[in-house]
């Protein structure tokens, strides 16, 4: 009894998240990424890419851009309109032959969605968080719960446990979700859009984040995450030297640094990335 | 004006195609999402058959849970309607039969109609207004804020953890308060018969009922409640979840949820007519 009253910590302490390789964390080759307004149609064609293992890539565009879809087909939600995507070096949009594999692959990915995060509304916070775990590891909510103390108290999660996701306001939800993704220990966080709408606090606490997940957080499994998200304003990701990648006008153009997205826009913000000047 | 009567005949000619042409758009509509409801049963049941074991420490509890809010919770109203049933059906048939000497076949009588018959409609029907209806509203709005796509981000079947559960809730419900029913209405049944001057004992009355069943009665009535209980939860799943839905959507999903869970109730209880007559 008293052992399993023990926190396990074992996990947090002794990552055992595999060396980087020198495969991709992410592939994506001549991919067109479906309209989730008109069937058939094509929101984003021709992205070609590579992220790296450990790398923070911004995906900045406007509203409607195409950013939410292109995430989701990268997380082998929505079938590609064309070309293909590869994560750790693995296609995501294969359907069929080997389930295991493929469920397998697409758990090395965390996607947190944008708003509020598409929490389960009739679920506590807590068993928001910690149902992925509970289904995949097969453990009950409690074991969980001791299980995950360390991840919970890192988010500052710890006060809202028990409550309902409907109660929450959207910059706690957007948390809670990420908490979610990561319990899993994605090797590969796909975020869409995490710092849209928050308050100071919240911001300070999603940048210091970001830079502790690609540094290595012990909490995280130790080892550098690969991070994608989404943006429809660049300025809060100065600092976190990202790679930036511009969706306009169902086009597709790689950026280097802060600087090349200056220098293509002209001036900084959202607006001036949905039209990228030559 | 020469050439006006030509466009009239033509547009009456087009209005009884298009008519007909709608009618038969209709039922073909109806048979497409007929035979999408049947590949959603099969989905779901090789769901259930591959993966009854896996991931138990979250389903077990789920299944537990839609048993409970399915079932046992329901106990108090199905009490109720136990013994009005059995006091305004039973005990009524009862003592009528034996004012008019045919008490002889009471025991047929209650077994082929009652038994048989309103018993598991009833509790279908009542398990489908009271948790049915709330299940729809939940699983539609769970599918239009995306939170189905939300699990399968998570690598989490939605077949496997929202529907399995329902229709294992609804079967295990529909069959255990069609039989709660019927013990709670033959016996207040019996009760009110009595008052009225019932001469048979409690166990005369209860034999003649058992011995106008035979062997076959209950595997099969175990079958109609089972299926009774099934068809609602997949219909429920089906509708709140097989396709993209936005919130408006929920409501009429709701009712056409209710109103195809009858039909297909009732063309269920017509085949086991069939089977019964058969037999």
């Amino acid at each position: 009894m008293p052992d399993d009253r023990r926190p396990v910590y074992h996990r947090v302490l002794a990552p055992v998240r595999t060396p980087p390789s020198t495969t991709p964390a992410l592939e994506a080759r001549s991919l067109g990424i479906a309209s989730s307004t008109s069937t058939g149609g094509v929101s984003l064609q021709a992205v070609d890419w590579t992220v790296d293992t450990g790398e923070l890539w911004v995906v900045a565009g406007a509203q409607g851009a195409g950013k939410t879809a292109l995430l989701e087909t990268l997380a082998g939600l929505i079938p590609a309109a064309a070309g293909e995507v590869r994560v750790f070096g693995r296609r995501v949009d294969a359907s069929g032959d080997d389930d295991a594999g493929l469920r397998e692959t697409r758990r090395r990915l965390g996607l947190v969605f944008d708003g509020s995060g598409r929490l389960f509304s009739a679920l506590s916070v807590a068993e928001n968080i910690l149902l992925p775990w509970c289904y995949h590891q097969n453990r009950s909510h409690d074991e969980a719960l001791r299980e995950f103390e360390p991840l919970i108290g890192y988010l500052q999660l710890e006060s809202i446990l028990s409550r309902k996701p409907a109660s929450l306001s959207r910059s706690w939800s957007r948390r809670v979700a990420l908490a979610r993704s990561l319990v899993l220990e994605p090797s590969l966080l796909l975020l869409d859009n995490p710092l849209a709408g928050l308050d100071a606090v919240h911001l300070r606490w999603w940048r210091g984040f970001l830079a502790e997940a690609l540094a290595g957080h012990p909490l995280l499994g130790g080892q550098p995450l690969t991070i994608v998200t989404t943006a429809d304003a660049v300025r809060p990701y100065v600092g976190l030297d990202p790679r930036f990648a511009l969706v306009a006008s169902g086009h597709w153009r790689i950026l280097s640094n802060i600087e090349a997205v200056l220098a293509a826009t002209g001036e900084e913000g959202f607006r001036d990335l949905t039209e990228p000047r030559p | 004006m020469e050439a006006t009567p030509p466009p009239l005949r033509n547009a009456g000619a087009g209005e009884d195609s298009d008519g007909g042409l709608r009618w038969l758009g209709a039922l073909l509509g109806e048979w497409r999402s007929l035979t999408r409801l049947g590949a959603f049963i099969l989905i779901t049941l090789a769901t259930a058959a591959r993966r009854h074991r896996d991931n138990s420490e979250v389903m077990r509890p789920q299944v537990m849970g839609e048993i409970h809010r399915c079932g046992v919770r329901l106990l108090p109203i199905i009490s109720f309607l136990g013994v009005i049933l059995g006091v305004v059906f039973v005990g009524q048939t009862v003592s009528l039969m034996e004012q008019f000497g045919a008490g002889n076949f009471t025991g047929t009588f209650i077994v082929t109609v009652f038994l048989r018959e309103m018993v598991p409609m009833i509790a279908g029907l009542l398990v489908l207004a009271r948790v049915g209806t709330a299940s729809v509203v939940e699983l539609g709005t769970a599918r239009a804020l995306g939170e189905v796509e939300a699990l399968e981000a998570l690598g989490i079947d939605p077949i496997h953890y929202l529907v399995v559960p329902r229709v294992i809730g609804f079967a295990v419900a529909v069959v255990s308060l069609s039989a709660y029913l019927i013990l709670i209405a033959l016996g207040s049944g019996y009760l009110f018969a009595y008052a009225r001057g019932l001469k048979a004992s409690p166990i005369e009355f209860f034999t003649q009922i058992a011995s106008a069943m035979s062997a076959l009665d209950f595997p099969l009535w175990v079958l109609k409640t089972l299926l009774f209980g099934a068809l609602t939860g997949w219909v429920i799943c089906y509708q709140g979840l097989a396709r993209p839905m936005t919130l408006e959507e929920v409501g009429p999903a709701t009712t056409r949820t209710v109103a195809v869970c009858v039909v297909g109730c009732l063309m269920i209880d017509a085949l086991f007519i069939t089977v019964y007559l058969l037999l």
